[in-house]
């Protein structure tokens, strides 16, 4: 599928070295439409939806980033890890919003399974449904994220 | 047939060249918006070449509003009061200003305005200490496996003015696959008395493109600029006991506090925590030891959250807060200076306001 | 060609619709109709062009290239001309109508490369209208391809919500369209017959 002028332009800000250093998009040939519309249909597949997902990860985020050292742990088998660097980060969609430079692990200690994302990943899923390309350094899958999220 | 050929192509090159001529004289012509004067807050007056955004413009003149992306509209961080000459707001601003910013009308981005017509702008007065300095790297240590110090020496004849506690920003060079400039921010970790160099601490950040940069392409020699004096975290003037609690990379603006303070001399009495969570995120600590010696009342603190049994860590645990009513003599003449993450902050903050020490004195510089 | 300018302007924008009979300037039709604003954006820029560009080509035509004897390199002398005006609209847009230029300065480059407006300017030679058919020609053609962009941004804006086959979804569904919307301007062609 071509893209738009303005896919063009999105697209462009994801490449490597324009806002972070290896991109959004990482080995993925596909378009930015292919890409979100294949996450989405894996979504389907597993019965969840982006926002729901996007909440999820805001509520862990949020819970550990109130903390003193950006640790904690939550309803007795997430352990989650907040690193905050100096600096905020724009969206590579350029709707305006500056996000922090954080990234989260969340470890799902029951399932002994654990998933890393950045507080700009949250936005990407909550408001574009973006996951980023495949072979893109915060890539999150869909599917892994499901598996930690919840229980 | 040559004839006609050459003919040919001869009224097609006498065609582009005319076209190409009215091409030309439209630029100069529409282009050229001649001199165009910046008023700043009233006071003072530049003469600038109209057509170029305001934020290069008075870079130009020496003046260096922050600016994190370069001026290609992405950070937002240029923002700037632009009383009249600043033409209509532009899609383009509108996404980084606040409710507040749209109603007053007059904030603009200083990199999306276009001065083609006499401008007048208002700044803070501090933005006018800020400068360009050229710098060669003189010296490069690994603090952590993941921090490293930087030391800059000026070029011949540069010499900064700054606060302790301050910070400057960083430009990149474009490397690799990164093709633009950008600045970032880093706290000044040297003390001011030495006004022809400067030292930053920086920490690698998985991705960031400055700390790559610093961290895999930086060597002895290299020559960098650097834009600052910023910020308003800095030392107050006073008698105060002081309580500094920093984490990270969160050390560099207390070490110039520090230095600056041994410079000086102080009789303050001083406490120094250091949060981290294991032994490997320790640095400096045999120099902030070996100051609680020079000081007559300063003690340096690291306390661990995460160490092992195996680190075989003899010190302090846990979070800071705990320890803070050993330190506090009198909270209302007891200053505090923070640095480190927003959470590290607001725990930190909530704890001192608990143990006495007034909201106004608690500085802080925080990351996020 | 005898026929008057007025019903020249109105045939080019019903009858023969530059993009849904001739199937010109599909490229951004396509991929700039998917939100009516900036179909509109682009439908207005190309309005313009196509009107002053199909004047200053039949100019350069008919005192440049008939003269000299070098009409076959009518081709690259139209597009040459088009991207010189497209550039300098650039320029006066900037300086005068910033708040424009925001608005259509993104779609100008894309006009360049807009076969229709070039695809008009060939029609005009092949046609051998005057000058003031030809602005009536230019003028039509570029309301009619506006009015053709807008329809499909409106028919996409309510596709938005119906179901459509995943393999037909985006492009597919809009050439779909295309056709039924051409095939619906066909029905007007009986009317006048400008070819």
């Amino acid at each position: 599928m071509k893209e738009t002028t303005k896919e063009q332009r999105i697209r462009a800000r994801m490449q490597p070295g324009a806002i972070t250093l290896t991109g959004f998009i990482g080995k993925d040939k596909r378009s930015l439409g292919s890409i979100i519309n294949a996450d989405e249909q894996e979504l389907n597949k597993l019965g969840r939806n982006a926002e729901e997902i996007a909440a999820r990860m805001q509520y862990f985020s949020d819970a550990s980033f109130n903390t003193f050292d950006g640790s904690i742990t939550l309803d007795e088998n997430y352990l989650v890890e907040t690193e905050i660097t100096r600096g905020r980060i724009p969206c590579p969609y350029a709707d305006g919003g500056q996000h922090r430079k954080a990234i989260t692990k969340l470890t799902n200690l029951k399932k002994n399974k654990s998933v890393s994302w950045t507080a700009l990943n949250i936005h990407l899923i909550k408001e574009h449904h973006f996951f980023e390309g495949k072979g893109s350094t915060f890539r999150v899958e869909p599917s892994v994220l499901v598996e930690v999220l919840f229980d | 047939m040559f004839s006609i050929v050459l003919k040919d192509v001869g009224i097609l090159s006498a065609i582009a060249l005319v076209l190409s001529v009215i091409m030309v004289i439209a630029q100069r012509w529409l282009s050229n918006y001649g001199e165009c004067k910046i008023d700043i807050n009233g006071k003072r007056e530049v003469t600038v070449t109209g057509g170029n955004s305001l934020l290069s413009s008075l870079t130009e003149k020496q003046i260096f509003l922050p600016s994190a992306c370069g001026g290609r509209g992405s950070c937002g961080a240029c923002k700037c009061k632009v009383v009249s000459g600043g033409g209509p707001l532009l899609p383009t601003e509108k996404p980084f200003l606040s409710k507040e910013e749209l109603l007053a009308g007059d904030i603009r981005l200083s990199c999306q305005v276009k001065v083609k017509s006499d401008v007048k702008i208002e700044l803070p007065a501090s933005i006018f200490n800020i400068r360009k300095y050229h710098a060669t790297i003189s010296e490069i240590v690994d603090y952590t496996y993941d921090i490293k110090g930087l030391t800059f020496s000026f070029d011949e004849g540069e010499t900064v003015d700054f606060l302790a506690g301050q910070y400057v920003q960083l430009n990149t060079e474009p490397y690799e696959k990164v093709k633009e400039r950008v600045s970032r921010a880093y706290s000044i970790s040297s003390k001011p008395e030495i006004n022809n160099a400067l030292q930053l601490i920086i920490r690698y950040v998985p991705e960031g493109i400055c700390t790559t940069w610093v961290h895999r392409h930086l060597k002895v020699g290299d020559k960098v600029t650097l834009t600052g004096p910023y910020g308003d975290f800095y030392l107050r003037d006073t008698d105060a006991d002081i309580i500094f609690v920093a984490g990270g990379s969160g050390k560099a603006p207390i070490k110039s506090i520090l230095e600056h303070l041994m410079e000086v001399g102080t009789n303050r009495k001083m406490t120094y925590f250091f949060g981290a969570r294991t032994p490997k995120d320790l640095y400096l600590t045999e120099e902030f030891k070996a100051m609680e010696q020079i000081f007559p009342d300063f003690k340096y603190e690291p306390v661990l959250s995460a160490a092992t049994p195996e680190d075989n860590w003899q010190g302090k645990t846990g979070f800071v807060m705990p320890y803070f009513p050993q330190a506090i003599r009198d909270p209302k003449n007891t200053e505090a200076y923070l640095c480190g993450s927003p959470g590290m902050i607001n725990a930190v903050t909530k704890a001192l306001m608990e143990n006495g020490i007034p909201k106004d004195k608690i500085y802080y510089d925080s990351f996020g | 060609m005898d026929i008057s300018a007025f019903i020249l302007f109105w045939a080019a924008i019903f009858t023969s619709n530059i993009l849904l009979t001739n199937f010109l300037g599909m490229c951004s039709y396509l991929s700039v109709s998917k939100e009516i604003e900036s179909s509109f954006g682009l439908g207005i820029s190309v309005m313009f062009v196509l009107t002053i560009t199909t004047g200053l080509n039949w100019l350069v035509y008919n005192f440049l290239l008939v003269p000299f004897g070098i009409v076959y390199l009518q081709f690259i002398v139209f597009i040459i001309v088009i991207a010189a005006f497209v550039q300098l609209l650039e320029l006066i847009l900037e300086r005068y109508a910033p708040a424009l230029y925001y608005t259509l300065g993104i779609f100008l480059p894309l006009i360049t490369v807009n076969c229709a407006i070039f695809g008009v300017s060939l029609f005009m030679v092949i046609r051998n209208y005057n000058f003031i058919q030809s602005i009536a020609f230019g003028a039509g053609s570029g309301i009619g391809w506006m009015l053709a962009i807008l329809m499909l941004a409106a028919i996409r804006r309510k596709l938005k919500e119906k179901l459509v086959p995943a393999g037909l979804q985006g492009v597919g569904i809009s050439l779909i369209v295309t056709g039924i919307m051409a095939l619906a301007f066909v029905g007007f062609s009986g009317i006048v017959q400008v070819q």
